[in-house]
């Protein structure tokens, strides 16, 4: 047998050879195809792989809590179960929307249309969509349960903004919602997917309430599951507000506003500090901020009333009488009247050459007025006549450097207010200015508006002696206080004018006569004035059948301080078809006071 | 029967003294080192130290079969390596056999490891076809024949299970004997051009998975989260090694598992993600070496048994290392091909050992 196997054969080892060139050949191609890999594109590889293990997380700050002057919490964040959506991960989103809504027990159209308004924004990649928040056990149990069906769907708990006192501090606060893409650019810490400011206390701070974001670099694995922390950069918390709102006094002022539409302003007229801020009616903060059902969202939206709406910066009414005041200045500066000068008040003023009358609210009159009656009793006719001799180009001005016509700056969304002019009526009524434009400027009517935060801060100007004292909301941030800022200050050729209209604003309340003379307390002196404002001309139509359609009586003002000579507290008040300001406005105001000062003492 | 070693050692050594001095030390050491090697890179590809001891123990089995292999005596053997293919067959029918709820059949369950009969299946096929082949002084046609019809039955037993990758390799290993013992230029033409029109056939017999890795393979991009997943996850790991790779246990592709099968057909991938394009390098230097020394082996051998069988294992050995390192660049379709001695696999591990164990037995003989 062995022989069998012997024998040279060398042509063997030479095909051999040949045949391992292939595998040999072959080696070498994988070897250059590895230079490639490495050495050439060496830097993408590198890139890729990175990219494959590294994610970047935000981290998201805490937004800052709100406190008011005494230290109560406004506004926390409260956790919450939230659903949840990457919409990347899921398939046929819209159907699997529906059904989760159904399982859940969650209104549909709610669920879609929060979706479709979120995925219309700019998003990071696999950033999650809110879909529902403050989901209760149950729900978080039916979703556990069938979770598996909802590919992208999860629920999470995050923290909501709550509003710990309902409705009393709505408008100064404000609500959070989603912001419109439009918005993305105005903040610099807008946050995609997270709610932002929308009104109040949160849209103006919104920068400083939601902090920084912080960025955490992660290694994941394949399946993005986290592996390690590699960096991390932490979140700075958003800053703490302490409100100048002093919640006692405005949860004491809130209930005479009940069943009423109106606007209550309350500061410090020396240091623009607001104590109290109402604008009625109003709404629960809590509903935009954590509920799910869009019913409860849309009734608010909806309401005839507005409780969105912030009557008290943004609401635009005439001042009527309560402009007063500050026409007597004006006359005194511009030489028109002095103190001594006597109109008569017969009930009616008339131009030359004009039979229409320009009534008084007083049919008969007051008789023989100078401005300090004419302030303490609300004399009409001796400021129609005041304004007629003022006219529009000395009325303008003088009324615009009092902050009429344009923002206070106050810390919240407000109106401008309109103080008229020639130009303006030509360009917006399309009509040439009448000297009976001029007449009813005198009593704070005709086309001049201006908000309730805009009088108080007019009126302020007065207790302050010609200061402008810009109005604020914010006391502290992080316990730094905030600035007093004065924006000016008005000059009178006679410095001694503003005590002696302040005296006449004193009279409105301590004379017999004067218009707010059931407000009258022996133990603090209050200056003041009414106010009524109508809303429709009565010109041809009497008077008695205008009231009987509630919503055309006439708006109940008052704004007054006290205490003289060192005035604490301003109020303002406006009642919407209140029909009185001395009966039904300037009894809060002085409810206001009482409770006010009687606790600071 | 107990023997003391050092008695042991003396005696044979004095009976034999050629018999340690003969042996190829050099092959040894590579082979030890391979699989030394192999084990650190499947720690690094799985992190599980008992995938790493489980292949130890098939290391350990293996090595014993080697070594006790390399000191047999190979001609005494002859008629048994002429007719160890039916165990090889029986295995295969064995495993398309018995019931399974997987798609493929490639593996006997024995408890503690699969065995895996289509690896027996290309060594016995050589063995006895060298065997077969040189058992007369010449060979005839018909002998030829024979060997390629049973290569052929074998190649088919393992296409069906289906495992084509393996099969090719099955194929190789039974039709190089034919190829090196001198079949005619001529008919070797005719059989290429059997194969080419044979292609069409054998690509409507692949099954939908097979054809979707060879189409992706052409254009990875056009499914990355599907089959290209696995092409571009592992270029990048190759990619991002550089010269000198990340280190070892420091292949992020590998360790976060992005490389797929990356203890087993795409170790590779660990290889050049952890010690570069240098790594690289080292590895096919001892590849070739080991394959230097083996044909060395062959070439200075007389009998058509040795030259034949080393000659087809240094063929498979080489194109299994070039065909899986092919793969894991993105140079060839993705097929299943462990890359020998490294990946992962008992039944391959042990039966490469022995292949090693009975080319170096051939050396006593030379």
């Amino acid at each position: 047998m062995k022989k069998f196997f012997s024998g040279k054969r060398d042509s063997e080892s030479r095909k051999l050879i040949l045949y391992l060139i292939l595998p040999i050949f072959l080696m070498f191609v994988v070897l250059l195809q590895t230079i490639n890999l490495t050495v050439i594109n060496g830097k993408k590889y590198e890139t890729q792989s990175e990219n494959n293990r590294i994610v970047s997380r935000k981290i998201y700050p805490t937004r800052g809590l709100i406190y008011d002057t005494g230290n109560k919490l406004l506004v926390e964040n409260i956790p919450s179960s939230q659903l949840n959506l990457v919409p990347e991960r899921s398939t046929d989103t819209l159907k699997k929307i529906k059904e989760i809504a159904d399982v859940l027990n969650l209104e549909e159209s709610f669920l879609l249309d929060t979706f479709e308004r979120q995925i219309k924004k700019p998003r990071y990649p696999f950033q999650p969509i809110t879909l529902a928040k403050s989901l209760n056990d149950e729900q978080i149990a039916l979703f556990s349960v069938s979770s598996e069906k909802f590919k992208g769907f999860s629920v999470e708990t995050g923290l909501v903004r709550s509003v710990v006192n309902k409705k009393s501090l709505a408008h100064v606060l404000g609500y959070m919602g989603y912001s419109e893409i439009n918005d993305v650019n105005k903040s610099s810490n807008f946050i995609s997917g997270n709610q932002v400011g929308i009104s109040g206390i949160e849209k103006t701070y919104h920068d400083l309430l939601s902090g920084k974001e912080g960025t955490r670099i992660e290694e994941k694995d394949v399946s993005g599951k986290f592996v390690r922390v590699l960096s991390e950069n932490n979140a700075e918390s958003g800053k703490d507000l302490k409100l100048s709102i002093d919640l006692e006094l405005q949860n004491f002022l809130i209930p005479f506003f009940e069943g009423q539409k109106g606007a209550l302003v309350a500061l410090e007229p020396k240091s623009g500090l607001i104590k109290a801020l109402i604008s009625s009616p109003a709404y629960d903060p809590n509903i935009f901020n954590s509920s799910s059902s869009l019913a409860e969202i849309q009734s608010i939206f909806s309401d005839d009333e507005g409780p969105l709406f912030n009557r008290a910066t943004m609401g635009n009414y005439p001042p009527a009488s309560t402009i007063k005041p500050i026409l007597g200045l004006a006359a005194l500066d511009e030489g028109i009247v002095d103190w001594n000068t006597i109109i008569q008040d017969d009930g009616e003023f008339y131009v030359e050459g004009d039979p229409r009358p320009y009534k008084g609210w007083k049919e008969d009159g007051h008789g023989k007025v100078d401005l300090e009656k004419a302030i303490v009793e609300s004399s009409d006719v001796y400021f129609y006549s005041t304004a007629y001799d003022l006219t529009i180009k000395k009325l303008e001005p003088f009324l615009k450097k009092f902050g009429f016509g344009s923002k206070t700056n106050i810390d919240a969304e407000e109106s401008n207010g309109l103080v008229p002019n020639e130009k303006w009526k030509l360009g917006y009524i399309g009509e040439f200015w009448f000297k009976g434009d001029s007449i009813n400027l005198g009593i704070g009517q005709g086309y001049m508006l201006s908000t309730p935060i805009q009088i108080s801060q007019a009126i302020a100007v007065i207790a302050n002696r010609g200061e402008i004292i810009k109005p604020r909301l914010v006391e502290e941030i992080d316990e730094l206080p905030t600035e007093l800022k004065s924006l000016g200050k008005i000059n009178l050729k006679d410095e001694t004018n503003w005590e002696k209209i302040e005296k006449s604003m004193i009279e409105v309340i301590d004379s017999s006569n004067g218009t707010a003379n059931n407000i009258k307390d022996t133990r603090y002196v209050i200056a003041g004035k009414t106010g009524t404002a109508q809303i429709k001309s009565y010109e041809d139509q009497e008077y008695e059948d205008i009231r009987e359609n509630p919503f055309f009586r006439d708006h109940a003002l008052f704004v007054g301080y006290a205490p003289i000579p060192d005035p604490e507290l301003l109020i303002l008040v406006v009642i919407e078809n209140g029909e009185s300001g001395s009966r039904v406005a300037a009894p809060i105001a002085k409810a206001g006071f009482d409770y006010y000062l009687n606790k600071n003492e | 029967m107990s023997r003391n070693p050092l008695e042991f050692s003396l005696s044979s050594k004095m009976i034999k003294p050629n018999r340690w001095l003969n042996q190829d030390w050099l092959v040894l050491f590579l082979i030890i080192s391979l699989v030394s090697f192999g084990l650190m890179m499947i720690y690094s590809a799985s992190g599980s130290a008992e995938m790493v001891l489980r292949q130890g123990i098939f290391a350990v089995i293996g090595l014993v079969f080697m070594i006790y292999l390399s000191f047999s005596d190979y001609q005494r053997l002859l008629p048994i390596y002429l007719n160890v293919f039916w165990i090889g067959i029986f295995f295969l029918l064995v495993v398309l056999v018995i019931p399974s709820d997987a798609a493929t059949r490639r593996w006997i369950d024995l408890g503690i490891f699969g065995f895996q009969p289509s690896e027996l299946m290309r060594c016995v096929l050589t063995i006895s076809a060298a065997a077969f082949l040189s058992r007369n002084p010449r060979i005839v046609f018909r002998d030829w024949m024979i060997v390629i019809g049973v290569s052929l039955f074998s190649f088919y037993l393992v296409f069906i299970q289906p495992d084509f990758g393996t099969a090719i390799m099955v194929l190789i290993s039974g039709i190089l004997p034919v190829l090196i013992s001198g079949f005619p230029v001529s008919y070797q033409i005719i059989g290429m051009i059997t194969i080419l029109l044979s292609t069409p056939f054998i690509w409507m017999n692949l099954l939908e998975y097979q054809k979707q890795r060879v189409l992706t393979f052409f254009d990875p991009s056009s499914d990355p989260l599907g089959t290209g997943w696995n092409i571009i996850q592992s270029q990048i790991a190759v990619g991002s090694g550089g010269y000198f790779g990340k280190g070892f246990l420091q292949g992020t592709q590998s360790q976060l598992n992005f490389v797929p099968e990356s203890h087993t057909d795409f170790i590779f991938a660990v290889v050049a993600e952890e010690f570069g394009l240098f790594g690289v390098m080292g590895l096919f230097l001892i590849y070739l070496l080991l394959a230097f020394r083996l044909v060395m082996i062959a070439k200075n051998s007389n009998f058509l048994f040795v030259k034949l069988v080393a000659g087809t294992f240094i063929f498979l050995l080489l194109t299994y290392v070039a065909f899986n390192t092919a793969m894991v660049v993105g140079i060839l379709p993705v097929v299943g091909m462990p890359l020998p001695f490294l990946s992962q696999g008992g039944t391959a591990l042990i039966i490469n050992m022995i292949m090693i164990g009975i080319i170096l037995s051939f050396r006593r003989t030379a």
